[in-house]
C-alpha cells in the first residue's frame, strides 16, 4: 500500500479534470493516459498516430460498429430521447475512439438477462459482446464461440487495467481462461466486497449501554437485550436474516458477500462453508462438511429459536426494506451496505447510527472469508473482427482511466456499454486512508487533483470528503451525526468507505480464507447446481428449525454419494 | 324450479347465500386490494399498512404513469397483438375446424389431421429449439412474430370442432343441395349458426394474447417491443439484491414503489374486466362441450 | 326438417364430392401452414435430447449420445421428488377442477334469487383473468407472517406461520389456489350443460315428491354426466401439468421438497444452469407421458363409454 502511495505522489501533475462526456476529443488530449508503475511510459494522446504496442487508446482510422448486448437494471432510467446505444457513453465512444455501440438486445439485470444470454448461447446468436457469469462464460467457450484474447488482450490493455490484474496476483486472468487460453475480460471487484462486517444500530447500543460486539456471545447478548427490550416497538428484530433471493453464506464461485447472510458467523467460527479448502499437506476438503460448521449451524438454529433472527428469513422478499423500516438491531453484509445499501433507513430515521465491526473468534482473531477476485465477464464473439475485439477492450480500459469524469446523476454508469467493473483489490482501504489523511490535514485536496491512476474516483473523493463530513474529529468514531447528507450520493458513499470499510482499512486481519478453486470441475458443471439446491434447502430448514441437525448428516451423506467425492477428487486434482 | 318448504331446505339456501357470497367476496378481494395500493401513498403501500380500504389516499401513482411513456408504447403493442392476433387466430380457426368436424365418410384425411394436431399439441422442443426457429424466421421483435409464435391452439380448435359436429346437419345438407360451394356453407350459415362459440374463442385467445408474458420477453429485443405483461412482469419482479452493483442498490430503495406498480397492474386488468361481462352472456352457450354420440 | 335425406342424383354428388374435398384440403392446408412452421419445425429440436448439445456444432452435428441424458436424469436425487411433486399437484388439481366446479355450478343452481346467481356467476370468473404473477403477490400477502389469514388465525390463538415457505402447506395452498382461480371459469361449462336438462323434468319430479337431493341425484347428474366424463379425459392428458407459471410464482428453495415440479426444474436447468439437453431430456419425458395418456383415455372413452372426444 505504502508503494502504491508513493506512485501516485510521484505521478502527481496538476492537471484540470473537468472532463465530461461528449465534449469531443480535446477531453482524451488532457486526460492523463495511463502510466506504468514500473516504465512510466507516457502515452501518445490519440490524436497522434497511434505507435506499436501502445493500443490502448487508440483512435480508429474508421468507425467500428460493436453489437452488443446490455444488462439494464429494472430501477436505472436514461433521460427521454436516449437509449442504451444513444447516451453520453456512446457519444464519448464514437467521438473518441470511432466505436459505435449499437445494442442488439437489453435485458433487466437479473433472471431475464441470463436467460436472454443462455438463449445467445443455446441458439449461437452471441453479439459481438455481452458480460456474463462464469457458468455461461465456461460454456460458450467450451463451445468454442467466444474469441480467443490472451493476445490480444496483453497487446491493447491500458496500464492501469494491468495494474488491476496485477493486485489480484493473476488470478483475474486465470479465471477468465480455459485450458490456458484468455476468453474474457474479467471484472474484479474490491478485496473487501467478499469481506462481511456486523452493523449495529448504534443508537440502540447506548441506550441499554451496551458495548459494540467482539465475539459472537457478545452478539447473542446484544441479541438479547434487543429481542426483550424491543427498541423499535413489538415486531423488532435483533437480527435481521437473507431474505428469499439471497443466501446464508456464499459458496466458491462467488465474489461479494452476502447480504444479511451468517459467513462472518461462521468463519467467526473458523468454519467455512461452501469453500473448498486445502490444507497443508494437501488435502481438499469441502468447508461445509466439517464440525464447525454443524456448531455454527446449531448455534443459528438456537437463535432462531429464541427469537434472535427475523423470523420470516428465507421468505421476505426483500431484507434491506425491513433494515430501511428501523426495525433491525443487527445485520451482516459488505462494507457498502451502510451506505448504498439502506438508503432509505437514513432518510426515515434521520440519526438511526449504523455503524459496523468485525467478528472475532471467542480467542480474538479476524478470520475473513474471501471469494473469488473477479465478479464477471465481458464475452466476445469468436466471429468478429479483430478491430471490433479490440475496440471491446478498449472500451474497457477507458471506462477504468474515464469513469469518475462522467455526471453520472442522470446518465448512471451501468450504462456504459458492457461494463466490466475494475477496481484494484485494495481501492477501498486505499482510499479510506486517503480520506483520513485528508480530514486530519495532513494532505490537501488538490494533492490528488487530476492524477490518473487506477485508484479511478479517489480525486473525486478526496474533493468531497470534508464537505460531507464535517462532524469530524481526530480520534473520535465517526457517527451518523457528523455526517451530512445534503447531497444523499455523496453521503452514502463516504459513510459506506469511512464507516463500512473501516474494519477491513484499520484493523488487522489474522487469516484470509479463500477457496482453492474457483470454477467448476467436469463433474460440478452437471452436479453443482443440483448440490447446492440441496445444500441451501438444509441450511434454511436447520437455522428455521424445521428439521433438526440430523439433517445435516444426511445432507452430508447424501452430497458425497451424490457427486460430492468425486467432486473433492478433482478439485484436489486441479487446483 | 321448485318450492320446497321443509327446514332442512330452507337452511340449506340460506347456507348457499352465504357460501356464494364468500365465494364471490374471495374472488374480488384481489382486485380491490390492488386498487387499493394503487390509490395509497407510497409510504403506506410500501411499509405494508394497505389491506383493506386505501391508506392515505393519493393519486400520484397514477399522475406517474401518465408520464411514462413505455407503458403506453407496451399498452398499445399489447392492444395491437390482441386484436389482430384475435382476428387472425379466429379466422383460421374457423376455416381449418370445418373440414374436421366432418365425419370421415365425407372427409377421409379427417382422422390423420387430428391426431398430428393433438400429437403438436402435446409434443414440444422446448423453449431453446423454438427460440432458434424464430430467430431464423427473423421474427425477433415482429408483430407477426407476437401473434404466430405460439402456434395453433389445439384446445380452442377442438372446442370449434365440437361446436361444428352439433350443428343441425340439415341446414348445410339444404344449402348443398340448392349448389351452394363449400365456402359458401361455411360463410353464410356454418359461421352465422356459431357466433356462442366464436364469442367464446374470441375471449379464450384475446385474453390469452393479452395476458401472455414469457414469449413477449424472448421474442424481444429491448423494452421498447415488450408487450404489457413482459413490461409488468419485470417492473414487479423480485430485483436480487446480490446480483446489484453498489450504484444499482443505491437506486433500488429510490424506485421500490408498490403503489404505482399496483396502478400499472390495475390498468392492465381494465381491457379485459371491460370486456368480459359483454362476452359473458355467450359462454354458456358457446362451451357445448359435451361429446357426440356416434 | 324429417326427410333431409333427399339425396341429389349419384353422378351431381360424386362431382360435387371430388370438389368438396378439394375444398376442405385447401381449408385444412391453411391451418397446416401454420401448424407446419410454429409448431412442427421447433419440434426437431427434441433430437437435442439425445445428444450432447453444442451450439457451436448446431442441432444436426452435435455429438449423439443416445439415451445418456435420460440416464442421468434419473439417477439425480431430484428427479424422483420432482416426479412425485408433478403428480400429486397435478392430479389433486385434475380432480378437484372437476369436482369443485360442478359442485359449484349445482349450488348455484339452486339459487332462486336470478340477480343474485347471475353476480355471483359474473363475479367468480375474475380471478380467471388475472395472470398468477398478480394473484400471487396478493396471496403470498395475504398468508405471510403478518397477513390477514395470520390474524384471522390469531382470534382463535393459533401461532401465524409464513404458509407458501411451509413444505408442508405448500402444495395443499399451491392446489387450492389454482383451483380458488379457476373454479368460476370451469363451471361454465357444467352451467351450459345443466341448461341443456329441460325444466319438464324437475317440474314431473317435483309433482313425484322428490326432494331437491333426489332431484340432483336422479336427474341434474344423469343429465351432465356426459360433460363430466369428457371434461376428466380431457384432463388426463395434462396430468404432468402442474402449472409452471403459477408455482414459478410461489416457490422458494424452502418448498422445493414439496412444490418443485417437471417444468419449473427444466426452467432451472435450461435456462439458468445452461444444460440444454438434459432440460430437452425432461422435457420430451413429460411429452412422451401425456401423450400416451391421451391416448390411452382416448380408447377408454371410445372403447368403453362410446364416447368420441375429437
Amino acid at each position: 500500500m505504502k508503494k502504491k502511495k508513493m506512485i501516485s505522489v510521484l505521478l502527481t501533475v496538476s492537471m484540470a479534470a473537468s472532463l465530461f462526456a461528449g465534449c469531443g476529443a480535446a477531453n482524451t488530449d488532457s486526460a492523463a493516459d495511463s502510466k506504468s508503475e514500473s516504465t512510466g511510459i507516457q502515452t501518445a494522446s490519440e490524436n497522434s498516430t497511434v505507435t506499436a504496442g501502445d493500443q490502448a487508446f487508440q483512435k480508429f482510422p474508421e468507425v467500428v460498429e460493436v453489437h452488443i448486448g446490455q444488462a439494464v437494471s429494472a430501477t436505472d432510467k436514461l433521460p427521454d430521447g436516449l437509449s442504451v446505444d444513444n447516451n453520453q457513453y456512446t457519444d464519448y465512444l464514437l467521438e473518441n475512439f470511432n466505436i459505435k455501440v449499437v445494442a442488439d438486445w437489453t435485458a433487466a439485470s437479473g433472471n431475464d438477462y441470463t436467460q436472454k444470454v443462455a438463449l445467445c448461447i443455446a441458439s449461437n446468436t452471441l453479439p459481438d459482446a455481452m458480460t456474463v457469469s462464469r457458468e455461461y462464460m465456461l460454456k460458450a467457450a467450451k463451445a468454442g464461440q467466444l474469441y480467443d484474447i490472451t493476445d490480444l488482450f496483453q497487446q491493447v490493455q491500458s496500464d492501469q487495467v494491468k495494474e488491476v490484474m496485477d493486485s489480484t496476483g493473476g488470478e483475474a486472468i486465470r479465471e477468465a481462461s480455459v485450458d490456458g487460453r484468455q476468453y474474457a475480460i474479467p471484472a474484479v471487484e474490491v478485496e473487501t466486497g467478499g469481506v462481511q462486517v456486523i452493523n449495529v444500530r448504534q443508537d440502540w447500543l447506548d441506550e441499554y449501554g451496551l458495548e459494540a460486539p467482539k465475539t459472537l456471545d457478545d452478539v447473542e447478548n446484544i441479541a438479547k437485550v434487543f429481542a426483550e427490550k424491543k427498541p423499535a416497538g413489538e415486531d423488532t428484530v435483533p437480527i435481521a436474516g437473507p431474505d428469499k433471493n439471497t443466501k446464508c453464506y456464499t459458496n466458491f464461485l462467488e465474489t461479494g458477500t452476502t447480504t444479511c447472510g451468517f459467513d462472518a458467523v461462521f468463519s467467526a467460527n473458523n468454519a467455512y462453508p461452501g469453500l473448498f479448502l486445502k490444507d497443508d499437506s494437501g488435502n481438499v476438503t469441502y468447508g461445509t462438511d466439517s464440525d464447525a460448521t454443524r456448531a455454527t449451524l446449531e448455534r443459528l438454529a438456537d437463535w432462531y429459536a429464541k427469537g434472535y433472527i427475523d423470523p420470516e428469513m428465507g421468505t421476505r422478499d426483500s431484507s434491506t426494506e425491513l433494515i430501511n423500516s428501523g426495525k433491525v438491531g443487527m445485520f451482516f453484509g459488505a462494507w457498502w451496505m451502510v451506505g448504498y445499501g439502506i438508503g432509505d433507513a437514513y432518510r426515515n430515521e434521520p440519526d438511526a447510527n449504523w455503524q459496523s465491526y468485525p467478528i472475532l473468534t471467542d480467542d480474538g482473531k479476524w478470520n475473513v472469508k474471501l471469494g473469488s477476485s473477479t465478479t464477471g465477464y465481458c464475452v466476445i464473439n469468436k466471429n468478429v473482427s479483430e478491430d471490433v475485439a479490440k475496440a471491446i477492450i478498449i472500451m474497457a480500459n477507458v471506462l477504468l482511466r474515464d469513469e469518475s469524469k462522467f455526471d453520472v446523476s442522470e446518465q448512471p454508469l451501468n450504462f456504459w456499454p458492457v461494463r466490466t467493473l475494475m477496481a484494484p483489490a485494495d481501492e477501498c482501504e486505499y482510499t479510506y486512508n486517503e480520506l483520513i489523511k485528508v480530514l486530519d490535514g495532513e494532505t490537501a485536496p488538490e494533492d490528488h487533483a487530476g492524477i490518473s491512476t487506477a485508484y479511478k474516483l479517489l480525486s473525486s473523493d478526496v474533493s468531497l470528503v470534508k464537505d460531507t463530513v464535517p462532524g469530524y474529529e481526530k480520534g473520535k468514531q465517526l457517527s451518523i451525526s457528523d455526517f451530512s447528507t445534503e447531497n444523499f450520493g455523496n453521503f452514502q458513499r463516504m459513510y459506506s468507505l469511512l464507516v463500512g470499510d473501516r474494519p477491513y482499512s484499520t484493523q488487522q486481519v489474522d487469516q484470509k480464507v479463500r477457496s482453492c478453486i474457483f470454477s467448476q470441475t467436469a463433474t460440478m458443471e452437471k452436479k453443482w447446481a443440483n448440490l447446492w439446491s440441496m445444500e441451501n434447502e438444509m441450511v434454511m430448514k436447520i437455522i428455521t428449525g424445521k428439521s433438526d441437525i440430523s439433517a445435516y448428516d444426511e445432507f452430508i451423506k447424501n452430497w458425497k454419494a451424490e457427486g460430492g467425492d468425486q467432486i473433492i477428487q478433482e478439485v484436489a486434482e486441479e487446483s | 324450479m321448485i318450492q320446497s318448504k321443509s327446514i332442512g331446505s330452507k337452511l340449506f339456501n340460506v347456507v348457499n347465500i352465504i357460501l356464494m357470497t364468500v365465494l364471490s367476496i374471495s374472488c374480488l378481494y384481489p382486485l380491490w386490494y390492488t386498487f387499493c395500493l394503487s390509490v395509497s401513498s407510497k409510504a403506506a403501500a410500501n411499509s405494508g399498512q394497505v389491506s383493506f380500504y386505501p391508506v392515505g389516499f393519493s393519486l400520484a401513482s397514477y399522475q406517474q404513469i401518465m408520464g411514462d411513456v413505455q407503458f403506453f408504447r407496451s399498452f398499445l403493442i399489447s392492444a395491437e397483438r390482441t386484436i389482430l392476433g384475435t382476428i387472425v387466430t379466429i379466422v383460421i380457426l374457423a376455416i381449418f375446424a370445418y373440414p374436421l368436424s366432418k365425419p370421415v365418410s365425407e372427409y377421409r384425411l379427417k382422422n390423420v389431421v387430428m391426431w398430428i394436431v393433438i400429437f403438436c399439441m402435446l409434443f414440444n422442443g422446448g423453449t431453446i429449439p423454438w427460440y432458434i426457429t424464430m430467430v431464423n424466421y427473423g421474427l425477433i421483435d415482429s408483430m407477426i412474430g407476437l401473434i404466430l409464435c405460439g402456434g395453433v391452439p389445439v384446445f380452442n380448435l377442438i372446442l370449434l370442432v365440437n361446436f361444428y359436429r352439433g350443428l343441425p346437419k340439415e341446414l348445410m345438407e339444404a344449402a348443398e343441395i340448392d349448389g351452394a360451394g363449400v365456402w359458401t356453407v361455411l360463410v353464410k350459415i356454418v359461421i352465422p349458426c356459431s357466433v356462442p362459440i366464436f364469442a367464446t374463442l374470441i375471449l379464450f385467445t384475446s385474453v390469452g394474447y393479452w395476458n401472455e408474458y414469457f414469449q413477449g420477453l424472448v421474442l424481444s429485443s429491448n423494452e421498447s417491443h415488450y408487450p404489457l405483461q413482459t413490461y409488468i412482469k419485470q417492473m414487479v419482479v423480485n430485483i436480487q439484491t446480490t446480483s446489484l452493483s453498489m450504484d444499482q442498490i443505491e437506486k433500488m430503495d429510490k424506485l421500490s414503489n408498490k403503489s404505482l406498480d399496483a396502478a400499472k397492474v390495475f390498468i392492465a386488468m381494465i381491457p379485459m374486466l371491460v370486456v368480459y361481462p359483454f362476452l359473458q352472456k355467450y359462454f354458456i352457450s358457446g362451451i357445448m362441450l359435451g361429446a357426440v354420440k356416434e | 326438417m324429417k326427410n333431409t335425406t333427399v339425396s341429389a342424383p349419384a353422378f351431381l354428388k360424386k362431382k360435387r364430392n371430388s370438389k368438396t374435398v378439394f375444398n376442405y384440403h385447401i381449408m385444412v392446408l391453411i391451418g397446416m401452414i401454420w401448424l407446419f412452421f410454429f409448431n412442427i419445425v421447433p419440434m426437431f429440436g427434441i433430437v437435442m435430447a439425445f445428444e450432447d448439445y453444442n451450439p457451436m456444432q448446431g442441432l444436426w452435428h452435435s455429438e449423439f449420445i443416445g439415451l445418456e441424458n435420460f440416464r442421468y436424469l434419473f439417477s439425480m436425487s431430484d428427479s424422483k421428488r420432482v416426479i412425485i411433486n408433478t403428480l400429486v399437484i397435478a392430479v389433486s388439481k385434475l380432480i378437484l377442477n372437476v369436482v369443485v366446479p360442478l359442485a359449484f355450478a349445482l349450488m348455484l343452481n339452486e339459487i332462486r334469487q336470478l340477480k343474485f346467481k347471475k353476480a355471483v356467476q359474473t363475479i367468480v370468473y375474475l380471478p380467471h383473468f388475472l395472470s398468477w404473477v398478480i394473484l400471487a403477490s396478493v396471496l403470498l400477502e395475504m398468508f405471510g407472517y403478518r397477513g390477514v389469514f395470520n390474524s384471522l388465525l390469531g382470534f382463535f390463538g393459533i401461532e401465524g406461520k409464513i404458509w407458501f415457505s411451509e413444505e408442508s402447506c405448500f402444495r395443499q395452498l399451491i392446489i387450492g389456489s389454482d383451483v380458488w382461480k379457476e373454479f368460476g371459469f370451469n363451471a361454465v361449462i357444467y352451467l351450459a350443460a345443466l341448461t341443456g336438462i329441460s325444466p319438464e323434468l324437475y317440474e314431473a319430479a317435483a309433482i313425484d315428491g322428490c326432494s331437491r337431493w333426489k332431484s340432483v341425484w336422479h336427474i341434474t347428474l344423469p343429465g351432465i354426466s356426459s360433460t363430466i366424463v369428457v371434461l376428466s379425459i380431457l384432463g388426463l392428458g395434462n396430468v404432468l401439468n402442474a402449472g409452471f407459471d403459477q408455482i414459478f410464482n410461489f416457490y422458494s428453495p424452502l418448498v422445493y421438497s414439496t412444490g418443485d415440479i417437471l417444468d419449473t426444474w427444466v426452467y432451472r436447468m435450461g435456462l439458468l444452469n445452461v444444460q440444454f439437453s438434459l432440460a430437452t431430456a425432461a422435457g420430451l419425458f413429460k411429452s412422451v407421458i401425456s401423450f400416451t395418456l391421451i391416448v390411452i383415455s382416448y380408447i377408454i372413452a371410445y372403447k368403453a363409454a362410446d364416447y368420441k372426444i375429437f
